[in-house]
C-alpha cells in the first residue's frame, strides 16, 4: 500500500469514527464546537509560567480520548503533520529567557530568590529550571492540547456536523459550502493522486520515489485530471437539484448537550481562575 | 419527479452542437421517445453518444435546435424543471456517490427539492427497494464494490421519481452476476429510459428500441431486432453483432 492509499484509508477510518453511535458523537455539534475553542481560548490564555494550571487542563483530552474510547496512539498518529510543528514552535525560549525560576533539587524546589549557600552541594543535585525552560514547556503543552482537542472535535463529529454548526453561529454561507466542499473533493483528488502515482510505479519499478523530471508532467495531470473528476462531480450534484447548498438535517437539542458543555465550562473556569 | 405526462416525454428537432467552435459533434437530430419507452443510444467511441445525454439534461445549453423535456425547452430559465424530471447516472459511479453514507447520498436529490423530512425518508426507502440494496443502506459508500456502487448510483436517481432515466454505459466494469441483477431491475423500472453502451448484448435486454448514431447523426432508429441483427449496418459503422447472435464457426 502506497503513502496516498494509507492516507486515504486513514481518512475513511476517521470517518467511520465519526460515524459510530456513542454518546458524545450524539451530541450536538454546537455544543462541541463552542467546547473545543473555549478550551483551545482558556489553555492559550494561561500565564507562561503557569504550568500547574496547564498541567490539570490535561482533564479534557484525558477525559476525550478515555470516555470518548478514542486511540491516543490513532490520534497522535493522524496528527502527526501538525505536532511537531506545535511541539518545536518555544524551542528557542530556553536561549532568549536565562533568568533562573527555581531549582530542582534531590530535597525538593527551591525558588529562585532562596540562597544556596547555605547548602553543601556535595549533598544533593540542583538542577536550576530558567523561564525559557518553563515558557518552552507550556508552550509545548498549549500547542499539544489544542491539537489533541481538535481531533476530540473531528472524531466524534462529521464534517457536516460541524458545517452545520458553523451555520448556526451565522458564519458566512460561502464559507460554509467551501469547507464542505473542499472536503468532497479532497477524495477526489487524492484518489486521482493515488492511480498516477501507482501506474508510475508499476512502470518504474526500478526508481525510488518519483524522478525530479517527471514531477511537473504528473503534478500538471494529477491537477488536470482531478479538475475533470471534480467536474464531474459537481454536474452530478447540480443535475440532483444542488444549488450551491447542502441542506443538512436539523439536530433537537437534548439535555445532554447543554449539562456535557456547561459542566466543562465550570471546570475550565475554575482551572482558570483558582 | 413523476409528471404524468403521457405520450412524448422527449423531443428533439434539428439539435447540432460543437464544442466551442470546433467541428460539430451533433448534426441535425431529431428524434422523439414516448412514456416507459427504453431507448438503446449506440454508436462508435467518440461519435456524441454521452454529448446527446448531457444536452439533454442541460450541462450544456449553446446548441442549434430545440429540445424539449417533459414539454418544457431545455433553456437556463428551465434547468431546475427540467432536473426533477430527468435522472442521469454517470459511467463513472463514484463520482456519482460523494456523500459518505448511502443514505445520505440517496437523499441528497430529494432534499435538494425542498420535501419534506417524511417524503425524503419515504422516496430513500423505496429506492433502495427498487435496487434490491435495502442492506447497504447505512454503508459508507468508499466500502462498495463496483456492482454496489453502480446499484447505490441508480438508487440516487430513482429518489428524485424522474420521468426519464438516462444512463452512460451501465454495463461497464460490472461481473456477469452484477450485471444480470442490474437488467432484472432496469426491466424492472417504468420511466423512460435512455442507455449509452457498447454492449449490445445488454443493450438487447434492456431496450426495446434502439437508435445507431454515427458522425454525430442518426444513422437508423427502430425496433431493437432490427438494428442490432443487421450485421451490415452494425459493421459498417463501427460496431459488431451482439455476441449471442453471432454465429459461431
Amino acid at each position: 500500500m502506497n503513502s496516498i492509499e494509507k492516507n486515504l484509508n486513514e481518512l475513511n477510518k476517521l470517518e467511520t469514527l465519526q460515524q459510530r453511535s456513542h454518546w458524545m458523537n450524539e451530541l450536538h455539534p454546537l455544543g462541541k464546537l463552542f467546547l473545543s475553542v473555549l478550551y483551545i481560548f482558556i489553555v492559550v490564555s494561561f500565564d507562561k509560567y503557569d504550568l500547574v494550571s496547564l498541567i490539570m487542563m490535561s482533564i479534557y483530552p484525558i477525559f476525550g480520548f478515555i470516555v470518548g474510547e478514542l486511540s491516543l496512539k490513532d490520534g497522535l498518529y493522524r496528527m502527526r503533520l501538525i505536532l511537531p510543528l506545535v511541539l518545536f514552535v518555544g524551542i528557542l525560549n530556553p536561549f532568549f529567557d536565562k533568568n533562573v525560576l527555581f531549582y530542582i533539587t534531590s530535597n525538593g524546589v527551591i525558588p529562585s530568590d532562596l540562597s544556596l549557600s547555605g547548602y553543601s552541594l556535595a549533598t544533593f543535585t540542583v538542577i536550576p529550571v530558567t523561564g525559557g525552560v518553563l515558557s518552552m514547556i507550556t508552550l509545548m503543552l498549549k500547542g499539544f492540547y489544542a491539537v489533541l482537542s481538535a481531533y476530540i472535535l473531528i472524531a466524534t463529529t462529521s464534517i457536516d456536523d460541524i458545517c452545520y454548526a458553523l451555520n448556526l453561529i451565522h458564519v458566512p454561507k460561502t464559507i460554509v459550502i467551501v469547507i464542505m466542499l473542499i472536503y468532497r473533493y479532497f477524495g477526489v483528488m487524492a484518489m486521482e493522486a493515488d492511480r498516477i502515482v501507482t501506474a508510475y510505479r508499476l512502470r518504474a519499478p526500478s526508481q525510488k520515489g518519483i524522478h525530479y523530471k517527471a514531477w511537473g508532467t504528473l503534478v500538471g495531470q494529477w491537477l488536470l485530471r482531478s479538475m475533470d473528476k471534480a467536474g464531474i462531480v459537481y454536474e452530478s450534484m447540480l443535475l440532483r437539484g444542488f444549488k450551491g447548498d447542502f441542506r443538512i438535517k436539523k439536530k433537537k437539542l437534548k439535555l445532554s448537550d447543554f449539562v456535557y458543555p456547561a459542566l466543562w465550562i465550570v471546570i475550565f473556569l475554575f482551572i482558570r481562575w483558582k | 419527479m413523476h409528471t404524468g405526462i403521457h405520450g412524448e416525454l422527449l423531443k428533439i428537432k434539428n439539435l447540432s452542437f460543437s464544442y466551442e467552435g470546433d467541428e460539430q459533434v451533433l448534426k441535425n437530430i431529431n428524434l422523439c421517445a414516448k412514456d416507459e419507452e427504453s431507448i438503446g443510444i449506440i454508436g462508435s467511441n467518440g461519435i456524441g453518444k454521452s454529448t446527446l445525454m448531457k444536452l439533454l439534461v442541460g450541462l450544456y445549453l449553446d446548441y442549434q435546435g430545440e429540445i424539449e423535456v417533459a414539454g418544457h425547452p431545455v433553456n437556463k430559465q428551465n434547468l431546475n424543471h427540467i432536473r426533477e424530471h430527468i435522472g442521469y447516472v454517470f459511467q463513472d459511479s463514484d463520482s456519482q456517490l460523494f456523500l459518505s453514507k448511502v443514505e445520505d447520498d440517496v437523499a441528497f436529490g430529494p432534499q435538494n427539492y425542498g420535501l419534506s423530512d417524511s417524503e425524503v425518508e419515504r422516496r430513500v426507502k423505496n429506492a433502495l427497494e427498487k435496487v434490491h440494496i435495502t442492506e447497504l443502506r447505512k454503508k459508507y459508500t468508499h466500502k462498495l464494490s463496483g456492482g454496489e456502487k453502480k446499484l447505490a448510483a441508480i438508487a440516487t436517481i430513482l429518489a428524485m421519481e424522474p420521468d426519464i432515466i438516462i444512463m452512460d454505459e451501465p454495463s461497464i466494469a460490472l461481473d456477469p452476476r452484477n450485471r444480470k441483477n442490474l437488467i432484472s431491475i432496469l426491466n424492472e423500472i417504468k420511466s423512460l429510459k435512455l442507455i449509452t453502451s457498447h454492449d449490445l448484448d445488454f443493450i438487447m435486454d434492456t431496450c426495446t428500441r434502439v437508435i445507431l448514431l454515427d458522425n454525430g447523426t442518426v444513422i437508423a432508429d427502430g425496433k431493437r431486432e432490427e438494428i442490432l441483427g443487421n450485421e451490415e449496418l452494425l459493421l459498417s459503422h463501427g460496431l459488431e453483432l451482439p455476441l449471442r447472435l453471432q454465429r459461431t464457426e
